[in-house]
């Protein structure tokens, strides 16, 4: 409860530098961002990029790293508990969902940071509400916009063309920003304007060459040239990458990343999502999710495989997150339903592998027979903007001072 | 009573003569900026009455706009705010489907909370615990579904219903502010899950929405959709929840950093109570709080209503609703010090809506070059707006008025945060740039493939639904039935050998998923998939227009908030030239509607058809 006394006062505090911002101005921003200005020109410099793939409906985070080692978890799920002998073992405490070969290369290689315990204060069992809370990084609260959106606002306080980008159906409220125009796309080849044949030559046409006067308008014209050069980019880039790396069944958009990176893109911030809540195991659980994080270790198995390839995985670094973890003890449909905190991922050439955060204890449950949280989740988004990015702006950007996990050293 | 039907053709030319003279190419700050004194009779023509219906409603043809204008500059603002000399609006009731009944009236709050009630009780949501069988709570969990769809559906259908109104009613300004307080107090059906409280929230923005702020403010705090959405049933004596204090201070009065910890941690325990019984509101006096709270600087025994009152004495709270009603009715930069005057404004009207309202629109500022067509239109006002200037009647059912507006980032009745939707610049990415030409292409050229997500389930667990749907017709059991779907090949359905064996299990989720969308859709009325019947070779022609540029300018007039340029005009006019075979629209009046409606997407999917 202090704490979170505390953050809402460095919530405040941030608001109030940027009431006074000018929200559109093509100047650099004031308040909030000018001191950030300095730290988000190195980064510039460092060229990182950060991809985050957001799994969506609640992932059972006991099943997928399996504490096999306390009794506590097969008692609680006579049935959905994972036996020992199917695990990939990490350690004596810790195995691997059978699954994920995948994330088991990337232990042993030393790429992989499991994040324990990961959650927030007073958690929302709705999935879109969570999910929200995630996105804004503003746990029961809101914000007009992303967290994603304010790191690229932090990171580069003038507009950058191409600068965020989405793979997805609809724009993820993650990276809404106040500054950048997310460039959002799902297929690469779809990524256009429904239009007639005869229709293309007069939709090629730009705005006039006249001096526009109205703000608004110059906006328009700026996102409809970003609209017409980012979905010509995008089906160019994806046209030219070749598939050579195997990302299993469901790549969840990660080829589509490595194909913009292998393009040159400027792009150096990506969100991608398992999507359409895939993850909501109420129902005969086990087989379902096995083959869920099977196909999403495949995923980052090839993805980080086609960085080597590229010779950019010293560049870029992978977080996964999900909504929420799962309840404990499991339900009566073989299945479990929806919980609290849960574990995150790190993946990359630069990731200190191993074990962060604190495990949460099976027993000492809250009310609702739910794990209770370690670590504030935006501790791990910390990690990621001042650890990994290095941009210094990790308390403005989420408003409030957060200990990064040392996962990036 | 002025008619002018000789000055339609030449209506056209004039208005976007005047949209490129006007003051859009002045310098940085013009003269008429900041300056809160009536537009004059002298300074009054159409375009200003065109801006004036685009922002107090959502736009209109070029004969309203011609009648509006008609009315001078003082008399055309108290027609859109005080609806004086507009027609009684004898719009329908909202048509129920009838899917409520009393014993849902308590809904729990989860499906487990549901069970377990079911399991002390012998019974839940009105429906009893079998005697004896396998699944004996499967009917109490199916209808649990079958209230989740339910209210879904009806939600869509009272979106529908408010679109409509927004589309046809004679006093647009009504719905615009129930559209911007709907947005400032945010509530979502997602979580509220029950249609008839949003209906109830609807209905009083609508009646409220030009009335005081106190009166608003209060009827909101005590409104089961936004009690239910807070959680205010969980504030209680001895233990307050600060959330709705919270949500209250912070996004609905004050903004956040005028207040402190304290003062909510006080206000939390005036609310403590607060709550709801069905679709009314109730004070649980055993649970209220009645000791001396002080906060802002006040100190009393203050309930509730008390604390509202303490947060409306506060100046910045004035301010607050002020900057955020002008922001989004004129435009988003405003500086402090016009802010505090707008306050101040606000606070001499006794926190009236309307004579705030009044000023506002009537102002020289409004009508500066800084304020006009330079805001983007929301997702919802783009579509109304474009079907007000097509001249529609009622809202097509294709495509879907939801899944169009929800496309583009906004869907009626489903913000996605108690702080509502973010306006502005925020609606406008590349994606969605692109997407709102595909709305207009989904307008004039009809998706065939279009299937009714109400009558074919889609989203989210469609495609689990109806294979549920198929293989229990095909006589599996239910156990087998509900077995996950494998999207993605390898399905490994038959490998378990116990496949055949029907679990014995208290109640099956997925088949309630099932059965309960299938009992939802008996109940609830279908939306009319009808079609916008459009005859733009009519509408052009009967307008005057004899040539493709004739066609062009008139359209660019009709449907543009901006003037197109000389060259984008020819492009546009060769365009239909060569679509048409001919220049002559007389000539071609048989066979030109394709063309014109080609000619139109191509308008919409200007950049410039964002702007407001």
């Amino acid at each position: 409860m202090k704490s979170r006394q505390y953050q809402r006062r460095q919530l405040l505090k941030a608001s109030l530098a940027s009431l006074g911002a000018a929200a559109f101005s093509p100047v650099p921003v004031p308040g909030v961002f000018s001191r950030v200005a300095h730290a988000a020109a190195d980064a510039a410099a460092n060229d990182r990029i950060l991809v985050v793939l957001e799994l969506s409906g609640g992932n059972d985070g006991l099943n997928t790293v399996v504490p096999y080692g306390d009794d506590a978890y097969y008692r609680l799920r006579p049935s959905v508990g994972i036996p020992e002998k199917k695990l990939l073992k990490l350690d004596d405490r810790f195995g691997l969902n059978p699954g994920m070969a995948g994330f088991e290369r990337l232990w042993k290689d030393g790429q992989l940071a499991i994040v324990h315990g990961v959650g927030y204060d007073n958690p929302s069992f709705s999935h879109f509400t969570s999910m929200a809370y995630w996105h804004t990084a503003a746990p029961n609260s809101g914000d007009d916009y992303g967290w994603f959106g304010r790191v690229a606002d932090a990171m580069s306080p003038r507009a950058q063309p191409n600068f965020l980008i989405n793979v997805d159906t609809a724009q993820s409220l993650a990276v809404k920003s106040r500054v950048h125009t997310p460039v959002v796309f799902d297929d690469p080849d779809k990524f256009m304007r429904n239009a007639f044949l005869q229709e293309q030559q007069v939709l090629e046409l730009g705005p006039a060459a006249v001096q526009e006067a109205n703000p608004t308008r110059r906006f328009l014209d700026d996102v409809a040239r970003s609209a017409r050069e980012a979905s010509e980019l995008v089906r160019q880039a994806w046209a030219r990458f070749p598939a050579k790396i195997d990302y299993g069944i469901n790549p969840l958009g990660l080829n589509k990343v490595a194909a913009c990176i292998a393009a040159g893109f400027p792009t150096r911030l990506y969100y991608t999502a398992y999507r359409n809540n895939a993850f909501d195991t109420h129902v005969q659980q086990n087989d379902l999710h096995q083959r869920l994080l099977t196909y999403t270790a495949d995923a980052v198995l090839g993805f980080m495989r086609d960085l080597e390839r590229l010779g950019v995985a010293d560049r870029v670094a992978l977080m996964v997150f999900s909504e929420f973890g799962r309840r404990v003890p499991e339900n009566t449909s073989l299945g479990t339903d929806h919980g609290t905190a849960n574990v995150m991922f790190f993946a990359g050439h630069q990731v200190a592998g191993g074990h962060h955060g604190v495990p949460p204890s099976l027993t000492d449950l809250d009310g609702t027979d739910n794990l209770v949280h370690t670590s504030d989740f935006r501790r791990a988004y910390a990690t990621a903007i001042d650890g990994w990015l290095g941009l210094g702006a990790a308390e403005s950007v989420l408003k409030g001072r957060y200990q990064p996990f040392p996962v990036f050293g | 009573m002025p008619s002018r039907p000789l000055m339609k053709t030449l209506l056209v030319p004039t208005l976007a003569a005047m949209l490129s003279l006007a003051p859009g190419h002045a310098p940085a700050v013009s003269s008429w900026a900041g300056d809160l004194t009536p537009v004059t009779a002298a300074e009054w023509n159409a375009a200003r009455a065109a801006h004036l219906l685009e922002r107090a409603g959502f736009g209109g043809t070029p004969e309203e706009v011609q009648a509006l204008a008609a009315l001078g500059p003082a008399g055309a603002v108290r027609r859109m705010v005080y609806f004086e000399g507009a027609p009684e609006a004898s719009l329908p009731a909202f048509d129920e489907s009838g899917v409520f009944d009393e014993a849902l009236d308590d809904f729990p709050a989860s499906r487990p909370a549901t069970t377990d009630l079911a399991r002390s009780q012998g019974e839940a949501i009105g429906v009893r615990v079998k005697p004896a069988g396998n699944r004996r709570m499967q009917p109490v969990v199916n209808k649990f579904f079958y209230w989740l769809r339910a209210s879904r559906l009806e939600t869509h259908r009272l979106g529908y219903w408010w679109a409509n109104r927004m589309l046809v009613t004679p006093r647009p300004l009504e719905e615009k502010m129930a559209l911007f307080w709907h947005g400032h107090f945010a509530t979502s059906e997602e979580k509220v899950r029950d249609y008839r409280k949003m209906l109830g929230q609807l209905q009083f923005l609508q009646a409220q929405g030009l009335g005081d702020f106190r009166t608003l403010l209060i009827g909101v705090a005590q409104d089961p959709a936004m009690l239910a959405f807070l959680d205010a049933a969980v504030n209680v004596k001895g233990a307050p929840n600060e959330n709705f204090a919270r949500e209250i201070m912070e996004l609905f009065s004050m903004g956040v950093g005028n207040y402190t910890e304290h003062d909510i941690r006080e206000a939390a325990r005036a609310f403590t109570g607060w709550n709801f019984e069905g679709t009314r509101f109730r004070v649980d006096d055993d649970r209220h709080d009645d000791g001396v709270k002080t906060l802002l600087g006040r100190a009393g025994p203050f309930d509730g209503v008390g604390v509202i009152d303490v947060i409306l004495e506060q100046p910045v709270t004035a301010d607050f609703i002020a900057g955020k009603l002008y922001r989004y009715f004129v435009r988003e930069d405003l500086d402090p010090a016009l802010q505090r005057r707008l306050g101040a404004l606000l606070r001499d009207n006794g926190y009236r809506i309307a004579p705030f309202m009044e000023t506002l629109l009537s102002s020289r500022d409004f009508h500066a070059p800084e304020s006009v067509a330079t805001r983007i239109k929301s997702p919802v006002e783009l579509a109304v707006s474009t079907y007000r200037k097509l001249g529609l009647a009622e809202v097509p059912g294709v495509p879907d008025f939801n899944d169009a507006t929800g496309a583009l980032g906004q869907k009626l009745l489903y913000p996605p945060t108690v702080a509502g939707w973010a306006q502005g610049r925020s609606w406008v990415t590349p994606g969605l740039l692109l997407e709102r030409g595909n709305f207009a292409l989904d307008v004039l050229f009809p998706d065939i493939s279009y299937i009714p997500e109400d009558r074919y389930p889609v989203s989210y667990t469609g495609a689990e639904i109806r294979a549920v749907h198929e293989r229990v017709r095909a006589g599996q059991d239910i156990t087998t039935a509900t077995k996950p779907l494998d999207k993605y090949g390898g399905g490994n359905m038959m490998s378990m050998s116990n496949m055949n064996v029907d679990r014995d299990e208290d109640f099956n989720t997925r088949f309630a998923s099932y059965r309960g969308w299938q009992m939802a859709i008996e109940r609830v009325k279908p939306i009319p998939r009808t079609l916008a019947r459009l005859d733009l070779t009519g509408m052009v022609r009967s307008a005057g227009c004899r040539t493709a540029d004739d066609a062009v300018r008139y359209l660019e007039g009709r449907f543009l908030t901006v003037a197109l340029d000389e060259p984008t005009r020819r492009e546009l006019a060769d365009f239909l030239i060569r679509e048409l075979g001919t220049g002559d629209l007389e000539a071609a009046e048989s066979f030109a509607e394709d063309g014109l409606r080609l000619l139109l997407h191509l308008i919409m999917s200007r950049p410039e058809y964002q702007l407001g």
